[in-house]
């Protein structure tokens, strides 16, 4: 194990059976290198989040209230970090799936109530992603019956090669790839830098108050950055990675950076959305303001716009398949390895790849309800996400499973419970929203 | 050196003093865990009953609001609020 292996060896040199590793002299170095080991999870969940739908909702804040809502990423960045640092421990504790904990400890009809949830609610997502690809890819003038079928087999090879590591280091470049929407927030800078940073700093309600397309956009912001497939995504991935007891500080650091560089990303996206507003731009997709924007902003920018907008799908779409198809794999008791060979894990790929091919083949049904699929997506997550997060937070103050050094400290469940029951509030006040319309004035 | 040539493993036999040697968690030895199996299910204490009750309710209440959004689109309550 990594704590036997990563030792100052005595005072000579001392023979030890033959490991596959990398020798360092500094325990900087040591550092260094047990990170870049250990990273890559926490990056890929958090960008992964930035998916077509993130970059469409984030996008349409941007261009109704410019840089006004910056302040609500900067408070959800330590809550997303906190959710999922919890799912981080009860992985490297229990080396499984959420799934399979929940079937263990809650029962057959929590998990398979969980199981459904997540792989409808997935399913609808991926539907959605592979929306955006063709959206994307019809303002680039390639043809989505050939670019979506495409994208598809791509996304399938990217995890039938039979190596974890291989589909790690993949969508590790194509989560940094998405420092690019850096150069996009500042070729459409807004007024002032020090108005976006002080809307980042000081939080305030735009002009006209709570109405109800404020108070719908920020259910979906928070809906958007915090998603129930992710607490899967990761425990999994973690599991799948065999990270160990000693790599857990290594884990929260990637947790961490990941979920600063998913909030700024974010960020970028809305002063992007923000250029809309600035140029009194009305558009119904971010591809479309991709194409609008060119006249202000050049041919790089709206290129950039929509291979951007394409990468975010091709992110979402891989984890979220993923998370389907090990949530799957777990509850049914099949191999479930990303290290496995296909022959090896059959049922596992073959999810991954139904998910992904079903997804693609919807989105090119001629007449398909998409708008339907969206708002099912917006209702099912919507009741999935306070679930899904109650029982991760009994499962991180189980003694049985955690032991008493990685179950939750009290002040670890203050701030958890204050998190979900602003998640059911901001839940019920959706649904109320639904039932009552005029709950809040319009304009 | 390119990050992917840092991060390529090799074998290693011995390691002096000086030395300290890093493995992919890939490449490393099983780690035990907690065999959460035999555990069996969670005990029911006060607090896990309550969240479980709470969570019934929660349900059950946004299925009724999405029945009553879908028979209120359906027009069978009269004119839709939509």
């Amino acid at each position: 194990m990594q704590e036997k292996a990563i030792v100052a060896i005595g005072s000579a040199d001392v023979r030890m059976p033959a490991v596959r590793g990398r020798l360092v002299r500094s325990k900087w170095a040591r550092n260094l290198l047990t990170f870049l080991v250990v990273f890559g999870p926490g990056l890929i969940v958090m960008e992964a989040d930035n998916d077509a739908g993130a970059v469409s909702t984030y996008v349409q804040a941007g261009a109704q209230y410019g840089t006004r809502l910056l302040w609500l990423l900067l408070l959800l960045l330590p809550v997303t970090y906190f959710i999922q640092e919890m799912v981080v421990r009860l992985g490297i504790a229990t080396g499984k799936g959420h799934a399979t904990m929940i079937y263990q400890r809650f029962g057959k009809w929590w998990g398979l109530f969980s199981l459904i949830d997540l792989q409808v609610v997935n399913f609808l997502t991926l539907v959605t992603e592979f929306a955006a690809i063709a959206l994307a890819l019809g303002h680039m003038n390639i043809a989505p019956k050939v670019g979506v079928p495409v994208a598809a087999v791509g996304l399938m090879f990217m995890v039938l090669t039979g190596s974890y590591r291989r589909w790690e280091r993949v969508t590790v470049f194509l989560c940094l790839l998405d420092t690019a929407w850096l150069f996009i927030a500042f070729k459409l800078r807004p007024a002032t830098w020090g108005g976006a940073v002080h809307d980042m700093f000081v939080a305030g309600l735009p002009t006209g108050g709570v109405t109800t397309g404020l108070v719908f956009l920020m259910v979906a912001i928070v809906g958007t950055t915090i998603a129930p497939w992710q607490l899967f995504f990761q425990q999994s991935c973690v599991a799948d990675k065999r990270l160990r007891f000693a790599d857990l500080k290594w884990s929260r650091l990637d947790t961490f950076l990941g979920a600063v560089f998913t909030i700024v990303v974010a960020g970028c996206m809305m002063v992007a959305g923000n250029a809309a507003k600035v140029h009194g731009l009305a558009f119904s997709d971010p591809a479309q303001l991709a194409h609008d924007l060119q006249p202000f902003a050049g041919e790089a920018v709206r290129s950039g716009l929509l291979l951007l907008m394409i990468n975010a799908a091709v992110l979402g779409t891989t984890a979220i398949s993923l998370s389907s198809a090990w949530a799957y794999g777990e509850v049914r008791g099949w191999p479930h390895s990303l290290e496995m060979p296909v022959r090896k894990a059959k049922g596992f790929y073959a999810t991954y790849v139904v998910c992904v091919a079903l997804a693609a083949a919807i989105v090119l049904i001629p007449g398909a309800p998409l708008q339907l699929i969206i708002i099912g997506v917006q209702v099912l997550a919507g009741i999935m996400l306070p679930s899904a997060i109650i029982f991760l937070q009994l499962l991180l103050n189980d003694k049985q499973v955690l032991g008493d050094e990685y179950v939750n400290k009290p002040w670890n469940n203050w701030v958890n419970w204050t998190i979900i029951i602003v998640l059911f509030i901001l839940s019920l006040i959706l649904a109320a929203q639904v039932v009552a319309p005029n709950l809040f004035p319009a304009t | 050196m390119s990050v992917m040539a840092l991060l390529r493993p090799t074998a290693i036999s011995n390691v002096s003093e000086d030395q300290f040697v890093v493995v992919h968690p890939l490449d490393d030895v099983r780690e035990d865990k907690v065999d959460t199996a035999s555990l069996g299910r969670m005990s029911m204490t006060p607090s896990v009953k309550m969240s479980l009750m709470a969570l019934r309710g929660y349900l059950v209440l946004m299925m009724l609001l999405v029945l009553y959004h879908v028979i209120d689109l359906s027009g069978a309550l009269g004119q839709s609020t939509h």
